[in-house]
């Protein structure tokens, strides 16, 4: 579903990303991995459009989308989600959502500001889309809140919400555990897997806790110094030495 | 403190909310700073005189054209500058509303610095109200729709904004394009009501005062940019017997408000009629169980 | 050829001392990122302190002269005690920054002209007007002692950001506050500095501006010269503002010597316009990608 191919991004002098090579496959979860600094949010952010790409090519369903605007790739079926979590923060929840609808309506300006033709209709539409969003992220509870005023874990869950409203056949998690306990992790884990199968999208995941990565990706890529390391099933990634001394130095262990 | 007095700080009020309304729209709801708005103003004020004065053309059509040809200069401008950060698209703005002004001052077609009289009069209350809730009515329908969204998206939080597929360059065109367009409708409105036009009239200072009127009625508030034009455009005037200290009030009034409370006096809330009702129907229940 | 000679010494003089001025609102710029539009104030300030130092206390030019500079200086700190600190406490947007500096210095403003009143003064001459004989050059003195006390100035302020403790540790909290309040540099010290400096170069360059021209309430309005400057050369940037400077007081003179001074403002307006749109992080500014 997703090529990246020779993929290379250099600031100024600085290589953060080189030569990298992966396959994302439909309907699969795949996971990146990698120290601090590797490159990993580079590389979303390349996919994205935020930044355009030194070389190489990023093909989505067939078609490269390595020099495209950031909307036109989230209008291709792309969406993400931050690092640190970027929520549109006055908003209540429903409005985070609401907004991020927008696409599914077609009405023009002038039928806006008048409120005519299918402005009510559409408009009608979107609303429920929200409720029924909400109501399956279980954020309805939350509907007036503010997203800044929300504890920690449900705004990377608004977020999610947010990023599922665009209806998205790819969807680029950056560090979703960041900051939960290992309860909420598994809560997590769980709610990555629904999304996959209920939204019919495929998942690439950025994460640093290995429980989660290796519970549920298929495929993972390991990055350092900007350079793909190795890909493979958990089970290969675990065991790969390179990994092990990348990661933790030399006679540590994974996972454990 | 008679009538006609009152009418004449009413019309005032009037015309600067026109102008006021469409720069909330641009830095209320879109989060874009400018310091040319009196540019667009100007624009509007000298097109709609000219199509009053040398083609004819009744009071709305004039104030029309006069809105539309500042909203297609707009789009010039913002096909420059939109794509500036935060600092330089205001430093932008800046120059360009200057520049407007010190070409007007070398146009002698309209008067150059001198200022161009005999301007037939004809703003009254019920022609600038009418224009006004229709300028209002207009705000709040886009508000509330997809496009509105958008712009609010854009505001809060660009970057996400565009992950979720906004076209940020877009809307934000769509809202300096509106918001030049009211202010033009304003600047006509200045014409036909005062019978001059001055390009001095037009200067950084109207362009500073009307931002200070959206932030002084809160970022994002359409009833706060009403509330706030008339209470800083009313008072001044009624305060005209302390004229010297006035403006140094307002200068402390501003700081005052930027440093206990920037949210303004509606702080992004709207007032509208639900919510006058429900704060009725809190009242009367907590009477009653006071009474219970 | 000679007229072309004596612009240029002419626009150096006046270069030099937008450079003063530049230099103060870039330094800020660097630090806070925004554009500190209570500048101007501080100029203005600068310029009626020395006035009266020379008139009402007759103090010699050179006691008069530091004395307005370093009372600019404590003003400028006092702004940004009052207007900015409590935004700097709170991390508010840099729009509230910007709308601040607009109230402080609307408040400066109208408090002179409230206490002062609105009337030109003129300084008493302090050099003759006898001017430098150069060949077939005509120097004034005024304009020689603008040039050789901008200059100095400037080395001086070189010398401090480039081989000082203090200066490094404004570069560094320029380059990444963060870090730089992590590694154990005040922060808030630094913020004093820069003003205090701001302002005293501010200063300075006020009582030149009342020397040459005369001094009155909005003669601060000439900082937009050192924003267009400052642009030009490159926000944040202190070389990029004073080769700016220099460029723009030159490229002034020459457009009033060889069309009319009338287009001179317009001129440096679409500059800025021009600068803008075509390289918006001017001459010596450094390009950024933004981080997600």
């Amino acid at each position: 579903m997703l090529e990246l191919k020779n993929v290379t991004k250099t600031f100024g002098g600085l290589t953060a990303v080189e030569k990298v090579d992966f396959i994302v496959r439909k309907d699969s979860i795949s996971g990146l991995i990698g120290p601090n600094g590797a490159g990993k949010t580079t590389i979303f952010n390349l996919i994205t459009g935020i930044y355009k790409v030194t070389g190489g090519e990023i093909i989505f369903k067939g078609i490269p989308i390595q020099n495209l605007e950031p909307h036109r790739i989230a209008g291709m079926g792309i969406t993400r989600t931050f690092q640190n979590i970027r929520l549109f923060k006055k908003l209540s929840v429903y409005d985070n959502i609401l907004t991020a609808c927008h696409r599914n309506a077609g009405y023009n300006l002038m039928e806006s500001v008048l409120r005519l033709g299918r402005y009510k209709k559409e408009e009608r539409n979107l609303r429920q889309d929200t409720e029924d969003l909400m109501e399956i992220m279980g954020l309805s509870k939350w509907r007036d809140h503010t997203a800044h005023s929300l504890p920690y874990g449900l705004q990377r869950r608004l977020e999610i919400a947010r990023a599922l409203a665009v209806k998205p056949e790819l969807l680029l998690l950056d560090e979703p555990a960041a900051g939960m306990n290992p309860d909420e992790t598994l809560q997590l884990m769980n709610l990555i897997r629904e999304i996959r199968d209920r939204f019919k999208c495929t998942i690439f995941i950025i994460e640093h806790h290995m429980d989660l990565v290796m519970g549920i990706c298929e495929n993972i890529m390991v990055l350092n110094f900007g350079r793909k390391l190795i890909e493979g099933p958990p089970e290969m990634v675990q065991r790969d030495p390179q990994v092990i001394e990348a990661y933790l130095g030399e006679g540590a262990k994974l996972g454990a | 403190m008679d009538w006609f007095y009152i009418k004449g700080i009413l019309i005032l009020s009037g015309i600067n909310l026109m102008a006021v309304l469409g720069l909330s729209l641009l830095t209320g709801f879109t989060g874009l700073f400018s310091f040319g708005h009196a540019g667009f103003m100007a624009i509007g004020a000298y097109t709609a005189a000219t199509m009053g004065i040398k083609l004819g053309l009744p009071l709305i059509p004039s104030l029309l054209i006069g809105g539309l040809i500042s909203g297609v200069i707009s789009l010039f401008i913002g096909k420059l500058t939109l794509n500036l950060k935060g600092d330089y698209f205001c430093i932008a703005t800046l120059g360009f509303g200057e520049a407007i002004r010190l070409i007007l001052d070398n146009v002698q077609y309209f008067g150059g610095a001198r200022g161009w009289p005999g301007i037939p009069l004809k703003i009254d209350l019920w022609n600038v109200a009418i224009i006004n809730v229709v300028g209002i009515l207009i705000l709040i329908n886009l508000i509330n729709s997809r496009h509105g969204r958008n712009m609010i998206a854009v505001r809060e939080e660009e970057l996400a904004a565009k992950t979720i597929g906004i076209d940020t360059f877009k809307h934000k065109m769509i809202s300096l394009f509106i918001s030049a367009v009211y202010a033009g409708i304003a600047g006509g409105m200045v014409g036909y009501y005062t019978g001059f036009l001055q390009p001095k009239m037009f200067s950084m200072n109207k362009s500073t005062e009307l931002t200070i009127i959206v932030i002084f009625g809160g970022i994002g508030s359409i009833s706060g940019s009403v509330l706030g034009t008339l209470l800083l455009t009313a008072l001044p005037e009624i305060l005209r017997a302390f004229a010297l200290w006035r403006l140094v009030a307002y200068g402390a009034a501003v700081i005052f408000i930027m440093i206990s409370r920037p949210e303004g006096l509606m702080g992004g809330k709207e007032i509208t009629l639900k919510g006058f009702i429900r704060l009725l129907n809190i009242r009367k229940r907590s009477g009653k169980a006071a009474e219970g | 050829m000679i007229q072309f000679l004596q612009q240029m010494i002419n626009g150096l003089s006046i270069g030099s001392v937008y450079a003063l001025m530049a230099v103060g609102y870039s330094l800020v710029y660097s630090i806070m990122n925004f554009s500190n539009f209570a500048h101007g104030g501080i100029i203005m300030l600068g310029a009626y302190f020395g006035f009266f130092f020379l008139t009402l206390f007759n103090w010699p030019f050179a006691v008069a002269f530091l004395g307005a500079a370093i009372c600019a200086a404590a003003l400028a700190v006092l702004v940004e005690r009052v207007a900015y600190k409590p935004l700097r406490m709170r991390n508010a947007p840099f729009l509230y920054f910007i709308i601040s500096a607009m109230g402080a210095s609307m408040f400066i403003e109208n408090f002179v002209i409230a206490t002062i009143g609105p009337t030109f003064k003129t300084y008493p001459a302090v050099f003759s007007r006898e001017p430098f004989r150069l060949g077939p050059l005509f120097i004034g003195r005024l304009d020689t002692m603008m040039f050789v006390i901008s200059a100095i100035c400037l080395a001086a302020l070189i010398y401090f950001i480039d081989f000082t403790k203090m200066g490094k540790a404004i570069q560094a909290t320029a380059f990444n506050p963060r870090a730089s309040a992590l590694m154990g540099i005040n922060t808030d010290l630094i913020v004093i500095t820069v003003f205090a400096i701001g302002g005293f170069l501010a200063g300075i360059a006020g009582v030149l501006f009342g020397m040459k021209y005369t001094v009155y309430p909005q003669i601060g309005f000439i900082t937009i010269k050192s924003f267009i400057a400052a642009v030009f050369g490159g926000l944040g940037s202190l070389p990029g503002a004073v080769i700016g400077s220099v460029i723009l007081g030159i490229l002034e003179t020459l457009i009033s010597g060889y069309f009319s001074s009338q287009f001179r403002d317009l001129i440096s307006f679409s500059l800025l316009i021009i600068i803008l749109v075509f390289r918006p992080i001017g001459l010596m500014g450094k390009s950024t990608e933004e981080k997600a």
